[in-house]
């Protein structure tokens, strides 16, 4: 067979197996003697449980509660705190917090007690919205003040000292909404005892999580637990941690009853029982002097994290460390807060805490541009941080930023220049612009301090395997991995093996997320591969690499001081839009894109995550509202949270630009989460010029825009 | 939880309705997702129902002696818009309903017993003076598709009628105009629509007419406001708009999105009569495209 | 109450007893084990559960068993390996249209009975004709493509 080149054009590897419906979901799974499991859930945001009143069960059934978690065992799921608890014991937090799992036989038969189940509370005064949270909204959930986790970052001058120079000062809150993941396959997972070991087959991001966040419940050890990933129907974030809340009751449940236990969320459950995009209030108060030129940035966070951490205060670091967008502001302080609210837990969603600030502060850059009639683009432009350039948690941005060059391709390309100065303002139609970008992998020192990945190439025969525990959900990593192992071989693809892991055969190679996997995975396998290549007359054997950090990137996790990341992937994107003077829809009428991701491991995968990442920014800024009323989502299903069709944005025009990355595999960077970061911002500008208005929130359906005009007025 | 049957001829379903009482179930889009219940579990109903969806008898469109269109209960969306002989409005109703699987599906008869204030045939249909033909087994009534429909999810449908058909009165009209404002651009419930259409001849408005849906509880048509126009010349609407369009304002009760939702309709009516007293083309104003 | 209905599912006589009311996605899924059906929304509002009912596209989440009597049901399964289905799917694997796959099946169906109606649709046709079937992956461009592709390489097939 041929080798395979990086630069071939090749078929996805899991291509054919999804489309002719052969790829096994975890819903398709079945074993013999298997039980269905229903979960039991909180319906109110705050108070105590009073009583729980079950019918009789008949033979057969179980309702698994805290209460069957063995002595041994503590109940918390154990992410990165180990606060969110398993099941809820005399007291509940949100709406949908885990009470109890009924399992049995038929569904039937558990819907119908499920129905029958009655739970009393006294009910207290919630918490739902960051300003409610502030004010300590029927007392604090947490601590004092309601603060789950916080930090600053400050860059140059005190900022105090700038304002006082200042000429003016332009201060502004933007704030942004819940969005769902919407994951065309809901949560599920099933538990079972193979070979003596409780055994989870999950739709999840991170099998390795879920053995650390579940064992303690039974007083067990992680490696007494294996996880199988199954072919996971998209995550973005979503399967993060979240399986963890689904695992945790199943183990429970199995260590009572010891048969094959199935619990899938249908879509109902899977809309208003899961995690979300963090809502955050974002203000910035900028120093400027006559000119409009920045002399500092005092900016100020907020985001709504739930009554639990989960992934909260890694959201939040990677919210503020991006809160200079990819501008060189030379005096900063940024604050950040996770709030704690009775809201549903947020969590990881593509992006991670930096489409909020990014979507803030590029809108915040929009507005003084115009308030001093300058082009936006333009603007901006003046302040893009270089090679070499300090990053607001000090740092040095460490390669070439070519974003210069990503501008003057889209500038290009969507004939911006020409559009923005002949549309005028609320002509109804406008073009808008934005730049992002994103730091790779995991903060600071994550890789080398807690993560050390491991990855392994087994050779036999002419075949090799790849050991990882990175999993395919879509993003294309198993094609992508291992097309890295074949090009560095010098083998054909096809003679590459990679199947979803299994934990207890393959070695941690860390979570799935943070746009790590090809950046750091991928380099590891690179490095296995390099190795094996000089050995490839040794005959059967393996290779395995643990990650090394690269020199000259200083963190001290304690101050967030240093390089927060390894390397940045970098965006820009335009957006051209009409809007309908009688109904105020918008018609998209243009996409443009340049984005900065190293090397293109394989460009059709690559340019299905741009076309992907991008119309799930535009959905964010546009149609996905998700709103919540006394701790319930009032979003309860895929016709009233709306995400994009086909019909909703044209077809996209985009490019890359060459820059290898010095440490990434074939020179490659992150990008799954980048090109999440930008649309949004470049959509919200065109629609402002639109419309002659300014707009501080997303998303903005077309009432929003109605009220948006009547405020203006 | 109700018996369910599968009768296959009309006679059969009218005696199970009359009989066991059993509702009837066309296409499934409404019924089968109000009551849905989750992976693998069939829906409830707290009544007996009756899918009726191979009774072939009522099924079909077709053109009476009068001008009238007759479209059968079990008519689908899509069968609907794709039939020529289907007035304007509703054509492009049905085509903007869902998506392609469910107007597939989705049949004239399910969307107006449903009588959700959110369903897209009923309003072009109210503003065409439709009339419903409810077939029971003591024989048929007809009454007027704004008078069947009461409110919110209620008609007047007794309890042992089904409905039979539809039928839809001959029009002339010179210019029509017709917009749903959906969630997003496909397959969206609509968060507004509006049909509108006028006769004009020599400049005299011999016939104006408008009605709006999801504005209410159910479909909001004003004999009161449409008459402020009839009679008129075109070339009055200037000075008649004011009033009309506060007598619109007032017919329609939009509980979500007021002022969205009063703002547009007021828009879009304002704009469709600015176009005829501006002497437009005569036909679709404001596009249209199926 | 139970009932006898009798239908086909790719070529194969069907004889269902039980609840008319029964979701034509779990006869498929739980009793025939066709799972390249997928459920994503349970509301015909997503797609991913897709199939021909006597030709037409309609969405198995929201059609009791009591309405196919008689009808001629295709799943995925019916036609993956026919001439038609291989085409799609060839051009969906080639056209990088899959990501992680679990609206594809049902996006294919779409497809399917696109091109049969139409055989060689517009871009704008294409986007018509799958805008039911929703994809959080993708963003739709790959897929739109890889439908061009199905069309133009079909060739007669879809005449």
């Amino acid at each position: 067979m041929p080798q395979t080149a990086i630069d071939d054009r090749i078929v996805r590897v899991d291509a054919k197996a999804k489309a002719r419906g052969e790829a096994m979901y975890v819903s398709d799974y079945a074993f013999p003697g298997m039980l269905y499991a229903y979960m039991i859930r909180s319906s109110i945001p705050r108070g105590t449980i009073d009583d729980i009143r079950v019918p009789d069960l008949p033979e057969g059934y179980w309702f698994i509660t805290y209460k069957d978690i063995p002595e041994e065992g503590r109940n918390e799921l154990w992410m990165i705190q180990k606060d969110w608890r398993c099941f809820a014991e005399h007291d509940v937090k949100y709406v949908g917090e885990t009470i109890g799992l009924l399992v049995g036989p038929d569904r039937n038969m558990l819907k119908y007690l499920a129905d029958r189940i009655e739970i009393d509370y006294t009910e207290a005064e919630a918490a739902i919205t960051i300003d409610d949270a502030l004010a300590l909204k029927g007392g604090p959930i947490i601590g004092e003040d309601n603060v789950l986790c916080q930090l600053y970052v400050e860059k140059g001058r005190p900022v105090e000292e700038v304002f006082r120079e200042a000429d003016s000062v332009f201060e502004e809150t933007i704030e942004t909404g819940f969005q769902e993941h919407v994951h065309l396959e809901t949560n599920g997972a099933i538990v079972t005892i193979e070979d003596g070991k409780y055994t989870f087959y999950a739709s999840a991001q991170c099998p390795f999580y879920i053995r650390k966040a579940v064992a303690g419940l039974l007083g067990l050890e992680s490696e007494d637990i294996v996880v199988k990933q199954t072919t996971t129907g998209g995550a973005f974030g979503g399967k993060e941690h979240f399986p963890d809340v689904l695992c945790g009751p199943l183990l429970v449940a199995e260590h009572r009853i010891r048969k094959p236990i199935k619990l899938i969320f249908d879509r109902e459950e899977d809309m208003l029982y899961s995690v979300k995009r963090h809502p955050s209030k974002i203000t910035y108060r900028t120093a400027l002097d006559k000119d409009g030129n920045i002399l500092g940035i005092d900016g100020l966070v907020i985001y709504n994290c739930g009554p639990y951490l989960s992934g909260s205060f890694v959201v939040l670091q990677r919210g503020v460390f991006h809160a200079n967008g990819v501008y060189d502001i030379p005096n900063t302080y940024v604050k950040g807060i996770g709030i704690a609210t009775n809201t549903f837990p947020s969590d990881a969603f593509r992006g991670f805490g930096a489409p909020q600030t990014l979507y803030a502060i590029e809108t915040h850059m929009e507005h003084i541009a115009k308030r001093f009639g300058i082009d936006p683009a333009e603007y901006k432009s003046r302040y893009f941080i270089k090679q070499g350039g300090e990053t607001i948690t000090n740092g040095h941005v460490v390669e070439r930023v070519v974003l210069p060059e990503m501008l003057e391709q889209v500038l290009e390309k969507s004939d911006y220049r020409r559009k923005a100065a002949t549309y005028a303002p609320g002509s109804g139609r406008g073009i808008g612009i934005s730049f992002y970008n994103h730091g790779g992998a995991f903060t600071g020192n994550g890789e080398q301090s807690i993560i050390k990945a491991h990855a392994r190439l087994v050779k036999t025969g002419n075949r090799v395997r790849i050991e990882v525990g990175s999993t395919e959900m879509g993003q294309g990593f198993q094609t992508t991995l291992r097309k890295i192992a074949a090009s560095t071989l010098g083998i054909s693809i096809d003679d590459v093996d990679y199947d979803n892991p299994d934990t207890s055969k393959v070695p941690d190679s860390g979570p799935t997320a943070a746009s790590r996997s090809t950046m750091i995975v991928g380099r590891l396998i690179e490095r296995c591969a390099e190795e094996m290549k000089e050995r490839w007359g040794e005959g059967d054997f393996s290779v395995e690499k643990e990650y090394e950090h690269p020199d000259g990137h200083p963190w001290d996790q304690s101050t967030f001081r240093g390089d927060a990341y390894l390397g940045y992937g970098w965006g820009c994107c335009a957006v051209e839009v009409e809007i309908d003077s009688l109904t105020h829809e918008v018609n998209t009428v243009g996409i443009w894109s340049s984005h900065d991701i190293g090397k293109a491991i394989d460009e059709l995968v690559v340019h299905g995550q741009v076309n992907g990442g991008i119309i799930q920014s535009l959905g964010y800024a546009s149609m996905e509202k998700m709103e919540n009323r006394n701790g319930h989502f009032r979003q309860s299903s895929m016709s009233d949270y709306v995400i994009p069709t086909s019909m909703d944005f044209p077809k996209q025009e985009w490019g890359l630009v060459d820059n290898p990355y010095q440490w990434g595999p074939k020179g490659a960077k992150g990008m799954g989460e980048l090109v999440f970061n930008g649309a949004d911002a470049a959509y919200i500008d065109a629609v402002e010029r639109a419309l002659g208005i300014e707009i501080h929130k997303i998303p903005m359906p077309p009432e929003d825009i109605e009220e948006a005009l009547r405020d203006a007025q | 939880m109700g018996m369910t049957y599968v009768p296959t001829t009309l006679s059969e379903a009218l005696h199970l309705r009359a009989e066991k009482g059993a509702r009837p179930l066309a296409g499934g889009s409404d019924m089968m997702v109000q009551s849905k219940r989750g992976i693998a579990l069939a829906p409830e109903f707290p009544y007996p129902v009756m899918i009726i969806t191979s009774i072939d008898e009522l099924r079909g469109i077709r053109v009476l002696d009068d001008g009238s269109v007759e479209i059968g209960a079990l008519t689908t969306a899509a069968e609907i818009a794709a039939s020529e002989d289907v007035p304007w409005h509703v054509r492009m109703a049905a085509s903007g309903m869902g998506a392609i699987a469910l107007r597939n599906s989705a049949t004239i008869g399910g969307n107006i017993g449903n009588a959700s204030p959110k369903g897209d045939l009923p309003q072009p249909l109210i503003m065409l003076d439709a009339s419903v033909v409810l077939s029971s087994i003591h024989g048929e009534r007809r009454m007027l598709l704004d008078d069947f429909i009461l409110g919110s999810k209620r008609t007047a449908l007794s309890d042992d009628e089904i409905i039979r058909s539809v039928i839809i009165p001959p029009h002339d009209f010179t210019y029509s105009f017709y917009r749903k404002i959906g969630m997003r651009k496909a397959n969206a419930i609509s968060k507004l629509s509006l049909s509108a259409a006028a006769l004009v001849k020599d400049g005299e408005i011999l016939d104006f007419r408008a009605s709006s849906g999801a504005a209410g509880p159910k479909v909001i048509r004003s004999q009161d406001a449409e008459k402020m126009l009839e009679g008129h010349m075109v070339s009055e609407i200037p000075e008649l708009l004011p009033a009309f369009l506060e007598a619109w304002n007032n017919a329609i009760s939009p509980h979500a999105m007021p002022l969205y939702r009063r703002n547009t309709t007021k828009r879009m009516l304002s704009f469709f009569l600015s176009e005829i007293s501006s002497g437009a083309e005569e036909g679709i104003i404001g596009g249209g495209e199926e | 109450m139970l009932s006898e209905i009798v239908f086909y599912v790719n070529d194969s006589k069907v004889s269902f007893i039980g609840d008319p009311l029964t979701r034509l996605i779990d006869v498929l899924r739980e009793d025939l084990h066709l799972t390249g059906v997928k459920e994503g929304c349970g509301e015909g509002e997503c797609g991913a559960c897709s199939v021909l009912k006597d030709g037409k596209l309609v969405t198995s989440c929201i059609i009791p068993v009591g309405a196919v009597s008689g009808s001629r049901i295709y799943t995925i399964e019916g036609i993956r390996d026919t001439e038609k289905g291989r085409c799609i799917i060839d051009a969906f694997a080639e056209g990088g249209a899959v990501q992680c796959g679990f609206c594809i099946p049902g996006m294919v169906m779409a497809a399917y009975a696109l091109l049969s109606s139409n055989p060689h649709p517009t871009e704008t046709e294409i986007r018509k004709g799958i805008s039911g079937n929703i994809c959080r992956c993708t963003g739709y461009d790959l897929i739109v493509e890889s439908i061009r592709l199905a069309s133009e390489k079909g060739g007669d097939l879809w005449a």
